[in-house]
């Protein structure tokens, strides 16, 4: 029937679909944002730290985490405070009193207002986080009784259950801000954070080979 | 929907149930979870690869207004958005024949108005994420209420011979989840919402699948979790690599964007670059630009080409050695390639 033939042509459409995510690049516009946030923050960085600290070089761990650090803020404003992980991310990052002129030259005037957002957002989710039972578990250690059951299937059921939540936590532990989200924000927010992840990872890799290339040259 | 309900258990005509089992082929909303709870796993993921594109553009979309973000154009994609818009115009139809109420055809046709105006501006729009988005925010309440006149309806429909699949959801638009319970399953609210949230978190899931490559073969939650925890934890660690490399090549942090070819600058420049890229960068090179101390300093121009190709033509990587060499006018990266 008609009904078939559609669910074969659009098996292979998902299928290719399916390959056209994962193989897609990144946009480049969102590669272009990103490079101009993140030099702004190196540039304010290295500033900062020629002025307050009379010694200019910087050992390589240092610079390499100044890097990381005004990569990831960078690719976290570009949301502008529409994910989860982004804001997440930024309030971790302001937490250090060091960053404080980074964040302020990336995020701009806005930097206040939009840690107080993230700040509100953040706290409302710690206490829905505290009131997530999975949250509490962990923390208290508590262990739940398993129902002793001798059905085999049952068994298995309840196994795979068990390596499904370790799985989830260790997610959590990985997504910045995971562990307030419940389980279905966090598949979207895992979703957006590895694209971004994806972007980030493929702007650094031009520049770092382009700064190679030109060394050696 | 109620007068379905009341058809269907009191009329208990096979033919009206097989009709309206009949509409979930073709409907479907980008937006109305409801419908892919309905629909089959292909039909489903399909809608889902739309929905979600298009909260994750819109997420994509920069904040600076100049320049507005499409996915690289996929022609397959907006093709299928175009045919989901349609598909959609055409459910409304028999749906607002088959129930009459007046809110459910106001909001079939306050959706047929959207829908169009969706595949007409870019496919990122907002429309279509309030509704996920207020869809994944269900109230208890509303759905409470919906489940329990279902439930009336389930029970007495159960028993018709019809069993076997859920009933076809006309009242998609409306944002709260529906779940026809299956014969022989518990109908109490818990299970059902715990049915409906377990279905939803697995379209998630089988998204995530598609989007880790290599995650389409696996089946069970826990490898496929596996897998994209893997995923993650490489990324992470290519970001740390990476700038570790960028730490070590560089003395200072602080990229000297100047080029040190000042005289084939201007070359560069106007051979390859697409018109979009300078204006967008050449006032950044004038604030970054610092002659002061050059220790290491390199072309910012050949860092285009590299570092964003040539705006989805080429996304392979281009190496600076090529751009540097190539002073061709042709912005195609023919020649270039890693």
């Amino acid at each position: 029937m008609g009904g078939e033939e559609d669910d074969d042509d659009e098996d292979e459409e998902d299928a290719l679909v399916g390959v056209v995510i994962s193989r897609m690049p990144p946009p480049s516009s969102i590669k272009k944002e990103f490079l101009k946030k993140w030099l702004v923050g190196l540039k304010a960085l290295s500033n900062s730290r020629s002025s307050s600290t009379s010694k200019k070089e910087m050992s390589v761990l240092e610079r390499k985490k100044a890097i990381k650090l005004s990569a990831d803020v960078a690719m976290a404003s570009l949301k502008n405070g529409t994910t989860s992980w982004s804001r997440a991310l930024i309030q971790n990052a302001s937490k250090d009193g060091n960053n404080r002129t980074l964040l302020k030259s990336m995020l701009g005037s806005e930097y206040d207002k939009k840690l107080r957002i993230g700040s509100t957002t953040t706290s409302i989710m710690c206490s829905k986080g505290i009131r997530n039972t999975t949250v509490l578990r962990r923390s208290c250690g508590l262990r739940r009784a398993r129902k002793i059951s001798k059905d085999q299937r049952v068994r298995a059921g309840l196994m795979a259950k068990r390596l499904v939540k370790k799985r989830t936590q260790v997610l959590r532990s990985l997504v910045p801000g995971g562990e307030y989200m419940d389980e279905y924000s966090l598949f979207e927010e895992t979703l957006d954070y590895i694209m971004s992840l994806r972007a980030q990872v493929d702007v650094m890799r031009r520049l770092a080979n382009a700064s190679a290339f030109s060394s050696k040259s | 929907m109620e007068r379905i309900g009341a058809v269907e258990s009191s009329l208990q005509f096979s033919e009206e149930i097989e009709t309206l089992m009949t509409v979930p082929h073709e409907s479907g909303t980008p937006s109305s979870f409801t419908a892919l709870l309905k629909l089959p796993a292909n039909q489903a993921m399909e809608l889902l690869h739309d929905s979600s594109e298009k909260p994750y553009d819109y997420t994509f979309n920069c904040t600076s207004s100049s320049s507005h973000l499409h996915f690289p154009s996929n022609l397959a994609l907006v093709e299928r958005a175009s045919r989901l818009s349609v598909f959609s115009t055409t459910a409304a139809t028999p749906a607002a024949q088959d129930s009459p109420e007046t809110t459910n055809s106001s909001q079939n046709s306050l959706k047929v108005k959207n829908e169009p105006t969706e595949t007409d501006s870019n496919p990122n729009s907002s429309p279509v994420i309030s509704d996920p988005m207020s869809q994944t925010q269900t109230k208890c309440q509303r759905s409470g209420k919906r489940k329990e006149r279902e439930k009336k309806v389930k029970n007495s429909s159960k028993k018709s011979k019809s069993g076997e699949n859920e009933k076809p959801e006309e009242t998609e638009k409306l944002p709260y989840v529906h779940v026809r319970a299956r014969r022989g399953q518990a109908t109490d609210s818990h299970s059902l919402a715990e049915r409906a949230r377990r279905e939803k978190i697995n379209a998630r899931m089988k998204l995530l699948q598609e989007l880790v490559p290599g995650c389409n073969k696996i089946s069970g939650t826990a490898l496929v979790l596996d897998e994209i925890i893997n995923h993650v934890q490489t990324l992470q660690r290519q970001v740390e690599m990476l700038s570790m490399r960028l730490a070590a090549v560089n003395p200072r942090i602080d990229f000297n964007l100047d080029s040190f070819f000042p005289g084939e600058s201007g070359s560069l420049v106007e051979g390859n670059f697409p018109s979009m890229v300078m204006p967008l960068t050449w006032p950044e090179v004038q604030p970054i630009g610092n002659r002061q101390q050059q220790q290491q300093i390199w072309h910012f121009d050949t860092l285009h080409q590299p570092v964003w190709g040539n705006e989805g033509e080429n996304p392979n990587f281009i190496t600076p050695e090529n751009s540097l060499l190539s002073y061709d006018s042709s912005a195609n990266s023919g020649k270039m390639g890693s």
